[in-house]
């Protein structure tokens, strides 16, 4: 039962009785309409935690008036932005310039279609699921490209080449990476990897071995970069580029920029909690009878775990600032890729020499002789 | 190519204790209480009540002891000060003393030379409005006589 | 698609400015750029003139003086002072000790205003946000003082001529110490948080490289001269007020994180001056004489027929006034010569080859004003 959209059919071909073409139509848009609004209301929510975080980081309150502590600035920012006029300008190639940040917004919201939430909560287990995340978050890059393209603006569009070079040079530490996991769990499907955790910290492929120790950092790293987060956020850089490939970009196209950015921090949060972190894993004594109670606590366990990566994410950008665009390659291609090779190597002959025991459990296995 | 390698190995030891040391100074400042206040109706006393006396904010002119003398028009380097004096019957009368407030930049030339003090600033800084007249400050209602301060009487103060 | 030079097909004109967000006020820059390479910064000033030079001539000389606030509105106490020293040089006044005590305070005070706003400033244009918003915290502490000796907090007025218009009180003063100490505990961690930071020094280190000979050519002044490894400093060199009676190291470029003269050494020589600064300030309060602020003067001022140039050590570097009087209570001319516009005349000697993203570090690090270019 991995599967929930499946899970909805049969319960829909149960109870209802109709065609099962259209159950199935019905009970995947169902679900992917649940899924799409929640990761819209994420993206919200985290650009007002953004601002919150940032305020006290600065010594600032933050957005504090609408709502309790303000948590329906999202919402008034999300009405201000729709209600705001839609500008094109008169020389942009309109349908292109229409076109971008739509694709930004597939790219990065079909990712979540292999994100689990807890052992029953993922709308597709795909048996290369981690291919396709890695896959289908690099669309953004197209939608960045065409958007600054077609912006017709000197700046938008040294803002989209940049952003072209940087997310497909970080792709490669990124899957590098994630591919000492994939040597260590043997599968490319979520569940098969979040499964071969455990929910302690020793069990986490974080503390497997070395390689996979600093494997995660430069994974964390590159998703950023694939982000154009800061320190990574070249293709922005409002100081440089005025705003980047979004200069010409108002209203709801920009809205939609703004919340494909922030869906990518939720998913690259999640991607680093499920490859590193154990995913939804709780321990034993937590799982209970009840089904719905223990995919509760395990969706609660993956959300907060998440939450603090986002935080890191918001802290970071906070902190540092950003690299020339240069030294941003000069950091994939010299620092990244050698080291996260040399992880591979660690992790590959820990596998081959220890037959995937962690680290620690062959310390532990070493001491109990 | 040796000190290339070691090179190498410093700049990846340096970016890996810097960036957490930035990290720590700004979670310091998240759990520091923050500095800004709710301007203008979440704060706990008036603005103006937390401002130093000396504060040069809008000016202010106390027409009943206006001499008329005219010194702050003429120190003014604006021109944002137009005083009516009008010599009559009963001796020199103030018929209008306009300060534009919207031309104003708190320079602060116009106060020292006042011989009694009528011109002096208060502690008013919000002159945001949807009519640039209004701020076009006009102190004299009705024609008053200048202020004659009693010479005999401050001289006799000073000694 | 996109207009390309008739002569050389494969460079872009990129128009930056005169709103873009790294050029500090309304200046604009031509750039002719091969990619993300530039070939050539073409300035173009003059988007902020307000004539205060003319004005000069047509306001009597106590009446320019809140105009000199405008000429740098970051380091307005440093033009005050500066303005006040040169029409007394011109009448030959002489201003009561305390008085020039106030005046090395003031000037100070600001100075560490003005560097507070560059460093951060600097950290904003390299992307780095918090480290601005922490700074300008710092600096409203100091806006503050301002605020109890003046009245105002930006443009302050604050000297009259021979003299000034207001005196420092002993509770002011202890605040002062007070806010200098947090200062000091500010600046430690400022430098976690930003000078020592691998990426910051990465992005400044070995980038506009300004050797001393050039910096002369250029008649770099100030902080940017020094940081090229001169040993100049008006305050030392040509001492005026009374800052002989303080003893102070003139802070120089070292180098330290690449080239001598490149941005990081122009950012530290004003970390640097920051602590410089407070050093004199607390020498200054511990021996601040008492007695008269203000010098007895005529009513009207008039002096004599002459001229005179005096140049003062501004945030920015040499800050001259030239005045030329007639005799009437109107200057004839009066000529004010600031570090930024020297500064900016720099820019296409150096920002060639540089990347978009050097050069807007580049010009933070020159700490460029624009309306103390524009006038």
């Amino acid at each position: 039962m991995n599967n929930i959209a499946i899970t909805l059919h049969n319960f829909i071909i149960e109870n209802f009785g109709i065609d099962i073409n259209l159950s199935l139509a019905i009970s995947y848009f169902l679900i992917a309409l649940i899924f799409w609004s929640f990761l819209g209301v994420i993206g919200g929510l985290l650009t007002f935690l953004e601002r919150r975080v940032a305020g006290r980081i600065q010594s600032r309150i933050g957005p504090n008036r609408v709502g309790p502590q303000g948590i329906f600035q999202m919402l008034a920012d999300g009405i201000k932005l729709v209600l705001k006029e839609d500008l094109i300008p008169a020389l942009a190639d309109k349908p292109l310039f229409r076109m971008a940040p739509y694709l930004c917004v597939i790219g990065v919201f079909s990712a979540l279609v292999v994100i689990p939430f807890s052992s029953d909560i993922v709308v597709a287990d795909l048996n290369v699921g981690v291919l396709y995340a890695l896959a289908i978050t690099t669309m953004v890059v197209m939608g960045i490209l065409m958007g600054s393209w077609a912006s017709n603006n000197k700046w938008s569009l040294l803002g989209g080449l940049r952003s072209a070079a940087q997310i497909v040079s970080y792709e490669i530490p990124a899957a590098l990476s994630v591919l000492s996991i994939v040597l260590i769990t043997g599968s490319l499907s979520m569940q098969d990897i979040i499964r071969a955790q455990g929910a302690w910290p020793h069990q986490w492929f974080f503390f497997h071995n070395p390689g996979t120790f600093v494997a995660f950092f430069i994974f964390f790293t590159s998703a950023l970069a694939e982000n154009n987060r800061v320190p990574f956020d070249i293709p922005e850089a409002e100081s440089e580029l005025v705003a980047g490939y979004n200069t010409e970009y108002s209203g709801m196209r920009f809205s939609f920029f703004f919340l494909a950015e922030f869906a990518n921090v939720f998913i690259i949060s999640s991607l680093a909690v499920i490859f590193f972190f154990g995913g939804w894993q709780i321990p034993h004594f937590l799982i209970s009878e009840n089904h719905i109670i223990t995919n509760i606590i395990m969706i609660a366990n993956f959300l907060f775990k998440t939450f603090v990566f986002i935080f890191i994410v918001l802290w970071l950008r906070w902190t540092l600032p950003r690299l020339r665009v240069d030294q941003l390659m000069t950091m994939c291609w010299k620092y990244l890729i050698p080291i996260s090779f040399i992880c591979l190597c660690i992790t590959a002959s820990f596998v081959l020499f220890f037959g995937g025991k962690s680290m620690i459990a062959v310390f532990i296995g070493r001491i109990t002789q | 190519m040796r000190e290339d390698i070691i090179q190498y190995f410093r700049n990846i030891k340096y970016a890996v204790t810097s960036v957490p040391k930035g990290m720590m100074v700004t979670l310091k400042n998240m759990f520091r209480e923050p500095t800004t206040i709710q301007y203008p109706d979440r704060i706990p006393q008036k603005i103006e009540d937390t401002l130093p006396l000396n504060y040069r904010g809008h000016l202010e002119v106390e027409k009943e002891i206006c001499t008329g003398c005219l010194l702050c028009e003429k120190f003014c380097p604006i021109d944002c000060i137009r005083i009516d004096v009008h010599k009559e019957e009963t001796g020199r009368v103030l018929h209008s003393f306009k300060i534009d407030m919207a031309k104003c930049m708190y320079c602060g030339l116009c106060v020292p030379p006042c011989p009694t003090d009528a011109i002096r600033f208060t502690r008013k800084f919000e002159g945001s409005t949807y009519d640039i007249k209004s701020l076009l400050f006009e102190f004299i209602d009705t024609p008053t006589p200048v202020y004659k301060p009693n010479r005999d009487k401050d001289k006799k103060e000073e000694a | 698609m996109y207009e390309l030079e008739k002569n050389n097909d494969n460079t872009m004109t990129l128009n930056m400015g005169p709103h873009h967000p790294s050029t500090h006020g309304v200046l604009r820059f031509i750039l002719e750029m091969d990619g993300e390479i530039i070939l050539s910064v073409k300035p173009d000033v003059g988007y902020l003139h307000r004539s205060i030079e003319k004005i000069g001539e047509r306001v009597t000389y106590p009446a320019f003086m809140p105009y000199t606030d405008r000429v740098d509105y970051v380091a307005a106490a440093n033009c005050n002072v500066g303005y006040a020293l040169a029409v007394e040089k011109l009448m030959g006044i002489e201003t009561p000790e305390r008085a020039q005590y106030l005046r090395v305070i003031v000037s100070e005070l600001n100075r560490i205003i003005s560097h507070l706003l560059m460093t951060g400033v600097l950290a904003m244009d390299l992307g780095a946000y918090t480290p601005f918003l922490h700074a300008v915290r710092e600096r409203e502490k100091i806006n503050d003082i301002f605020e109890i000796l003046c009245g105002a907090r930006l443009t302050y007025n604050l000297a009259t001529i021979g003299g000034m218009p207001f005196d420092i009180k002993e509770t002011t003063i202890r605040k002062c110490l007070e806010i200098l100490e947090g200062l000091k505990k500010f600046l430690k961690e400022f430098d976690d948080l930003v000078t020592n930071n691998a990426i910051f020094i990465s992005r400044l280190a070995n980038i506009g490289v300004i050797d001393k000979e050039t910096a002369k050519a250029f008649m770099l002044s100030g902080p940017n001269l020094r940081a090229a490894g001169a040993h100049w400093d008006l305050r030392k060199n040509e001492t005026y007020f009374l800052y002989d009676r303080f003893k102070f190291d003139i802070a120089v470029g070292s180098g330290k994180a690449g080239t001598l003269g490149d941005s990081y050494d122009r950012f530290s020589v004003r970390m640097k001056e920051i602590e410089t600064s407070i050093s004199i300030l607390e020498q200054a309060f511990k021996s601040l004489p008492s007695g008269e602020v203000q010098a007895k003067l005529p009513k009207t001022l008039k002096p004599p027929k002459g001229e005179v140039y005096v140049r003062t050590e501004s945030a920015r570097g040499e800050l001259g006034y030239y005045i030329i009087s007639d005799g009437t209570a109107k200057a004839s001319r009066i000529k004010i010569r600031t570090g930024s516009f020297a500064a900016i005349s720099i820019l296409d000697k150096i920002g060639r080859g540089l990347m978009l993203s050097d050069l807007v570090a580049f010009m933070a690090s020159l700490d460029l004003i624009a309306p103390e270019i524009d006038r």
